[in-house]
């Protein structure tokens, strides 16, 4: 008796498995040929960087209802799948796989470097297009991807233009600080070799842990060395109590953080007052963005706060995607990744988009900002 | 000479923070061979718990950010701490007492995890700014620029520590916990209530580690769900060093990383400052693996 019951519960468990099996082969050719265009979003909507992370996926559902709203593209409607990297190479790893698996048509999102270079691999294997948002190592071009795409200006351009502005105040002597992430020491380098070639030196070249709170003897070890300025490439986190206990150690010259700090957050963690006169790299925020208005509004009155700092550069890939899709007129890969290259002139928020050949901007978008009263402005 | 004294009180800061934390692993393992790896966690839930209740004085609550609201919140929120740290051993670790001990390490991983994830549902992932922050005068001396909260933060761990050693020393429940360490068959056979005075161990370890949450929250002025985790690995590393099972040499192990690190960083750079305090522990462990002040024959706690 025994035996025949569980002979019988194996039969239904392997009936059970190859009917759900043949169940879930249909609903996903079903989900890739009818429904929706289904479109992958990837991005720390947990961890340090949540803040922003859910920043830019809020401005990726504001362009896609608005594409819905208006008959979405190739008379579909585009659905988001949205996958967290949490900033983390291996949690990113396994989130583009599971983007691969639900048979996402093409990627929007990347935020930090360290995380979005591994997921880059595993999208150009599935030959999926990708357009990275925010992101900007030198090294995720540098792959020579044909199916990735970035629309925010390189660390080489962000470099140049912190260090140029130190120099145009007369900063010789720079230290530089960086959190030993992939992003940050890239950008590190690269400020370190303009600061040499614009004639600067280099007076301390550290690297600090961003899991920690006490700065104190790094602090100390600036003031020794008397620095005209120092920049920090890290993220806000870290970058906040930096400026902090910069401040409260009384270390001379100017402090500078990089477009990872670029965050209301590193004011708020810094203090108010020690954060006066903050110099940030970054590509402004929509709100300093001429001709952005409609687009802080209508963010404003969709989530109740103000656009975050990648919030422009989300809003314009989704965009893009959307154009080249219609250009394209199909969902199919080669199609699409030929329509994206051959972008022309793609009039975005704040930027024109257009490719070089190795697929990332052809003009830089990097300003210097700077925190005043609290807020940041426009500086150069 | 300035440099070197403005050093010296980078690293007592940080080692403060690190004897406080160091100070509850030494105790559980002291007294029931247990690394509890969720004791960063409780200065974790400390900090947090802090900026609640110190959020409802500054916010709404209506009452005055005085010294002695601060210092009320200081102590309920590490009487409360206290309690988590009971219930931890009463539920998770209790059970497996007499199980083998890495069924018990690995439980002590998995509630680490689990207060971690708790708090990042209750207070969000995101960082929390505290909402109340140190003045940031302070003196100069031979060239050292020395704040009043560095000042602070030092004074008031050290007089969290004596008040351990007191009680340690001074106390019957100190010499229990003594007792137990030595021989818990023993101890339970002339009628002390081991349970209880193990329970009274896990009190007493999460409230150091929730003052050191909330000193922290203060004092940096920025607390998220993983600020426990490394800072536990320092403080384990600090046990260790200074002899784990023994209470002075948790203090003394915390204060020599901090130092140690604070030196570090500044003649061998900030990437290098691990590399220079954990060779040197490893170079400890490889001559003198007690630590340094753990001996054979030393009686424990």
């Amino acid at each position: 008796m025994k035996k025949y019951s569980a002979f019988a519960i194996g039969l239904l468990l392997l009936f059970s498995i190859l009917l759900s099996a043949c169940s879930d082969g249909e609903s996903s050719e079903k989900k890739s040929n009818d429904d929706d265009i289904s479109v992958g979003v990837l991005l720390p909507v947990t961890g340090n960087n949540a803040t922003d992370g859910k920043d830019m996926l809020n401005a990726m559902n504001m362009a896609v209802e608005k594409v819905n709203d208006a008959g979405g593209v190739l008379g579909k409607k585009i659905k988001l799948e949205v996958a967290d990297d949490a900033c983390d190479p291996q949690t990113a790893t396994t989130a583009a796989n599971k983007l691969v698996s639900q048979g996402v048509i093409a990627v929007v999102g990347g935020y930090c470097s360290g995380a979005t270079l591994p997921a880059t691999g595993v999208f150009h294997n599935a030959n999926i297009p990708m357009i990275v948002a925010a992101a900007n190592s030198s090294e995720l071009p540098e792959q020579g991807y044909e199916s990735l795409f970035l629309i925010n200006g390189l660390v080489p351009d962000q470099a140049k233009t912190g260090t140029d502005y130190f120099e145009e105040q007369g900063g010789k002597n720079i230290a530089i600080i960086h959190d030993n992430s992939a992003y940050a020491k890239n950008l590190a380098d690269f400020a370190k070799g303009y600061v040499e070639e614009n004639g600067g030196k280099v007076v301390a070249f550290e690297a600090i842990n961003p899991e920690e709170k006490d700065f104190g003897s790094l602090m100390t070890k600036l003031k020794a060395l008397n620095p005209d300025g120092t920049y920090f490439t890290g993220y806000y986190a870290a970058g906040g109590l930096m400026v902090k206990q910069f401040k409260e150690k009384g270390v001379s010259g100017s402090f500078m953080v990089g477009d990872g700090s670029y965050s209301p957050d590193i004011i708020d963690i810094a203090g108010a007052e020690n954060a006066e006169g903050l110099l940030v790299t970054a590509t402004p925020t929509a709100n300093f963005i001429p001709g952005a208005e409609e687009f802080v509004e209508e963010y404003k009155g969709k989530y109740n706060l103000s656009p975050g700092p990648f919030s422009a550069l989300s809003f314009n890939g989704m965009n893009l995607l959307v154009d080249a899709l219609e250009r394209a007129d199909t969902t199919e890969a080669d199609a699409l990744i030929k329509a994206l290259k051959e972008t022309e002139n793609f009039e975005a928020i704040g930027q024109v988009i257009e490719f070089n050949d190795t697929n990332s901007l052809n003009q830089s978008n990097f300003h210097v900002m700077k925190v005043e009263n609290g807020d940041f402005v426009l500086e150069k | 000479m300035g440099i070197f004294l403005q050093i010296l009180i980078d690293g007592l800061v940080i080692g403060a923070f690190y004897s406080l934390i160091a100070l509850g692993y030494t105790m559980v393992y002291g007294i029931i061979k247990l690394l509890n790896f969720a004791h960063g966690d409780l200065y974790m839930i400390g900090a947090f718990i802090g900026f609640t209740l110190l959020s409802f004085i500054t916010g709404d609550g209506g009452l005055n950010t005085s010294v002695l609201g601060i210092g009320m919140i200081f102590v309920i929120t590490m009487i409360l701490v206290g309690f988590v740290g009971m219930g931890v051993e009463r539920i998770a670790y209790r059970p497996l007492l007499l199980a083998p001990r890495l069924s018990i390490l690995i439980t002590a991983l998995g509630v680490s995890l689990s207060l971690q994830y708790t708090s990042m549902n209750v207070w969000g992932a995101s960082y929390k700014v505290y909402p109340i922050s140190l003045p940031k005068n302070g003196f100069e001396i031979i060239g050292a620029h020395i704040s009043y909260s560095q000042i602070g933060m030092i004074l008031l761990s050290a007089l969290l520590m004596l008040g351990l050693r007191l009680f340690i020393d001074k106390t019957i429940y100190g010499k229990a916990m003594r007792a137990i360490a030595l021989d818990q068959t023993a101890c339970s056979l002339m009628g002390i209530n081991v349970y209880r005075i193990i329970s009274l161990t896990f009190f007493i370890g999460a409230f150091l580690a929730a003052g050191a949450g909330i000193m922290s929250g203060i004092y940096y002025g920025t607390v998220n769900f993983m600020m426990g985790f490394i800072i536990g690995l320092k403080a384990f590393t600090a046990a260790v060093l200074g002899g784990i099972g023994n209470i002075t040499g948790a203090m003394l192990g915390g204060f020599v990383l901090g130092i140690l690190e604070a030196y570090g960083t500044f003649y061998l750079g900030g990437s290098w400052k691990d590399v220079l305090a954990f060779g040197i522990l490893i170079l400890f462990l490889v001559f003198k693996p007690t630590g340094i002040l753990g001996a054979k024959e030393m009686e424990r706690m």
